[in-house]
């Protein structure tokens, strides 16, 4: 359901006028639209149903009827274009959270457990509701790609601060930008201990994975003495403490002053610009430009690329000084015949069921348990490699997929609820074959289909619901996109 | 895209071995009739991965180094003779060289009945220092990043026929497979065993998985994993885990790693066909805050210490036919930094724990610390590699004689860390 700038501002006109608002008022599930399939799903073609599953967390029925009227280039060149999507639906989801609109020198005051639960809702319910799907889908991989736990030290809540302020606002920027702003992250010094690299002994442990991770790559052309030589340089980028903590600082008497060899050229005394001027040159790497590019296929199009893939898009890389928006709209848009199948993370399983089946969730702990027991607690993958992004990592834990379907569909997931009668209803006269399509794309494999239902032989017809659904959502294919 | 393609991308991408592995281009990567041998199951291996890249030197201390003092001097575990340190601070000597860090106390019976055996100055040849990359190579037996896919665990279940259908043959504690397990042969992730089973009314429980049979038929990697899952949910079913009591002796830590290791202890007395069982323990990446008594690391040991302890002593009918191995992708540099840490090092150790082990002694040649017998910037040289610890289990204690398929391209050398038989 869209609604105009206008009909927004009426009902929420309507709502400030109320006493209470709660989270259960039909007002408020119609304004955020609960996208459930009301009158049923239009249908969509095998293509535009993969290029949903993949670049977004699954189609609703408003993606599948986008994306048929735009054509699925017009609907990425829109998805690309995230600031021109209208997306106060989800922003009307995220409003009792509180700690997404405080001001960052107040988060270290808050409980710790509830900012870190906020924080975890808040990327939930943004993958299930937003409209801005190739943007959520970047966020999830800029977390991966400069990972912080907030498990660690005061990430609990410097990581809410880097959410913010570096991942969400660079997500489809320039990565320059994107990597200088996290260099300078408060979470990630401490998450990488650089806020205790001192020039007396240097700890290497971020100018490595600066290197290894966020920029060149394992096999990118560093030695360990650049990363020892870059410790050095960084020494002193550290964090304030007591009245301002949390913000970034460099402290001059913690830092090395001698000059110092980087990548093959020697690094004057310039204090805090030593570190920075390596950073802009990293930034443009060509071994950076390959790393970030075989990443970015492997997330969106193909787990084993052609080796001219990975050129060229190392290529729009570099062409393009970074520009994430200009490397994705190449990749996506060019290279469809590259695309290849991928077993869904748990991230994917989980929203991606809620999101296409029209799930009313507040993202609250029960849901975000699965999320654990599949093993992608949300920011709490604890090495700074990120959660993988790999099929066979993921493909032998189907149990509490299995799990999470069955309770899914029989409404026991606290701060969860399925619609099972406008599902129902939708679905029409041939239940089982429309939400195949919906959760599939297609009607299922005829001897599957069969098997299930007689499987699940003769119940009530609302269990037969709750178990096709549930079948559906466990079956082999759902594990794909 | 169709289906049948997705598979194919699938099985290329991440199922079947690298190009090079021309032996296992010739049978689906899956199918049983892979095996070379086939051979009476020898003992279940428990595989203990230290991530992180675990500080060997204040594992097994070198208490005999007088280098290791002048490069540690916050860090260092007091000499056992040490009058200025507190009793309880001090290594426990274990042959005037060696010693225990003080929080493997608990491990000190299994060393007086001869069923230790650390292998000192042990590691790989990757000098990436990348903790990704070395665990990479290492849990999946090669040098060459260009080697087979496949984890050298799985290599081993597949080159080994040993007649034994259980879908509970090889098992990775957690919530996924550890790289080491995956392959070909489907293996299976287990978080915790008294939670292995849909959850609700019995009835619909029962048709869900009546249900999931029927979804899951095909002979491709996922529909044979999920036939394996409900293989075990049936397995499982039968063994009543919240009911399980290890022996009196045995007190498991209340940790992840703990309740691990119990699970794994369970699995071996309810006989159930258990042959690998592989656990992790995060979190020795020590750059800050390790501490010597007290800190990150000290804990960490004493879960280690623990749960080791714990495990042999719940096992001890079974100990002839149990065999642990604990081991770490890298060390960590001699010299301690400026936070109460150290930073990536190379040579590291490795325990062997059971019945076979040949115990009470240190192995490996040690390197010394001096300053011109480190190696790169500073860091514990290898001089036993990991390939040939696991060789001798795998040859002497699993009955795999296929040890150029676990290990391609490397010749083990023998030392004797094991008995056979």
């Amino acid at each position: 359901m869209t609604l105009s700038r206008r009909e927004f501002l009426r009902l929420a006109g309507l709502i400030a006028g109320g006493a209470t608002v709660s989270a259960c008022s039909p007002i408020y599930r119609q304004l955020s639209s609960a996208p459930g399939p009301v009158a049923g799903w239009p249908p969509i073609s095998t293509w535009d149903f993969q290029v949903l599953s993949r670049l977004s967390y699954g189609p609703t029925e408003q993606d599948r009827s986008d994306i048929t009227g735009l054509g699925w280039k017009s609907w990425v060149e829109l998805q690309l274009d995230p600031e021109s999507i209208d997306d106060q639906a989800v922003n009307w989801r995220l409003r009792s959270l509180d700690s997404l609109r405080s001001d960052p020198d107040t988060l270290a005051d808050w409980d710790k457990e509830v900012l870190i639960a906020e924080l975890q809702q808040a990327a939930l319910l943004r993958r299930v509701y937003s409209r801005r799907q190739l943007y959520e889908r970047m966020v999830e991989f800029w977390s991966d790609h400069f990972n912080i736990s907030v498990w660690k030290g005061d990430c609990w809540f410097l990581k809410a601060i880097d959410d913010r302020e570096v991942i969400r606002q660079h997500a489809l920027g320039d990565f320059r930008e994107l990597l200088w702003a996290s260099a300078h992250s408060p979470a990630m010094l401490v998450y990488l201990d650089n806020q205790a690299n001192e020039s007396a002994a240097p700890n290497e442990n971020y100018a490595r994975e600066l290197m290894e991770l966020h920029t060149l790559g394992v096999d990118g052309g560093y030695s360990q003495s650049d990363v020892m030589e870059l410790a050095r340089c960084l020494t002193g980028w550290t964090v304030k403490r007591h009245f301002w903590q949390g913000q970034f600082t460099f402290n001059p008497d913690l830092h090395d002053q001698e000059p110092k060899q980087v990548l093959g050229r020697r690094v004057e005394p310039a204090g805090q610009q030593e570190a920075e001027s390596i950073l802009d040159e990293l930034a443009f790497h060509p071994s950076t430009a390959r790393h970030v590019a075989t990443k970015l296929i492997r997330r969106f199009v193909s787990e084993a690329p052609s080796e001219q893939l990975v050129e060229d898009t190392a290529q729009t890389f570099l062409a393009t000084n970074g520009s994430i928006r200009a490397v994705l709209e190449k990749l996506l848009l060019d290279a469809p015949t590259e695309w290849s199948a991928k077993v869904k993370r748990p991230n994917d399983f989980i929203a991606g069921g809620l999101r296409t089946l029209g799930a009313d969730t507040d993202g609250s702990r029960p849901v975000q348990e699965y999320l654990g027991q599949m093993g992608q607690p949300a920011f709490g993958w604890p090495t700074p490699d990120g959660a993988p992004d790999r099929s066979d990592y993921w493909i032998n834990n189907l149990l509490p997929r299995w799990r999470f379907a069955l309770d899914l569909a029989q409404n026991q997931i606290g701060g969860t609820t399925l619609d099972l009668k406008r599902i129902a209803t939708a679905a029409g006269g041939e239940p089982f074959n429309r939400v195949s399509e919906l959760l599939l794309g297609t009607r299922l494999d005829p001897e599957l289909s069969t098997g299930l239902l007689e499987a699940i032989g003769s119940v009530g017809e609302q269990t037969q619901l709750q178990l096709s659904l549930a079948g559906l959502l466990a079956s082999p294919g759902f594990q794909w996109h | 895209m169709k289906r049948s393609e997705f598979m194919h991308v699938l099985r290329e991408s991440c199922c079947e071995p690298a190009a090079g592995d021309r032996a296992h281009r010739i049978w689906p990567a899956w199918m049983p009739r892979l095996a070379f041998s086939e051979a009476q199951r020898g003992d279940t291996l428990v595989v203990i991965f230290l991530r992180g890249a675990a500080d060997a030197l204040n594992i097994i201390v070198p208490h005999g180094e007088a280098a290791y003092y002048s490069q540690r001097p916050t860090l260092a575990i007091a000499r056992p003779d040490d009058p200025r340190a507190k009793a309880a601070d001090r290594v426990m000597d274990l042959d005037g060289f060696f010693g225990f860090h003080p929080a493997l106390r608990p491990l000190l019976p299994a060393w007086q009945q001869g069923q230790l055996a650390p292998i000192h100055a042990c590691g790989a040849p990757d000098e990436s220092r990348s903790h990704f990359k070395a665990m990479e190579l290492m849990e999946r037996g090669v040098e060459d990043p260009a080697g087979p896919a496949s984890g050298w665990i799985n290599r081993h279940l597949a080159s080994l026929d040993t007649g034994n259908p259980s879908p509970l043959r090889a098992v990775g504690l957690g919530e996924a497979a550890q790289r080491s397990l995956q392959g070909a042969i489907p293996v299976t992730a287990l978080r915790s065993i008294s939670e292995f089973h849909l959850a609700g009314d019995r009835r619909i429980e029962q048709l869900m998985q009546a249900g999931l049979s029927a979804l899951y038929r095909s002979e491709d990697p996922l529909g044979l994993l999920g036939q394996e899952t409900l293989r075990i949910l049936d397995t499982l079913e039968r063994l009543h885990p919240e009911s399980y009591r290890p022996r009196q002796a045995a007190v498991y830590p209340n940790t992840e790693f703990g309740l691990g290791l119990l699970q794994i202890a369970m699995l071996v007395k309810a006989e159930v066909g258990l042959e690998v069982a592989a656990v992790d323990l995060g979190g020795w990446d020590t750059h800050f805050a390790q501490g010597a008594n007290e800190g990150y690391m000290a804990e960490l040991l004493g879960d280690l210490g623990q749960g080791l302890a714990a495990l042999h002593a719940d096992l001890a009918d079974f100990h002839s036919r149990l065999t642990v191995v604990v081991m770490t992708e890298f060390g960590r540099r001699v010299q301690e930094n400026a936070s109460l840490g150290t930073d990536h090092g190379h040579g590291s150790l490795m325990l062997l724990l059971g019945g076979n082990v040949v115990g009470n002694k240190v192995h490996g040649r040690w390197p010394g610390l001096d300053r011109e017998q480190l190696f790169g910037p500073g860091d514990l040289a290898v001089t036993t590699d990991y390939r040939d610890v696991l060789s001798e289990v795998c040859g002497l204690r699993l009955n795999n004689p296929s040890l150029s398929q676990i290990f391609p391209n490397y010749r083990p050398q023998r030392f004797g860390f094991l008995r056979g038989g």
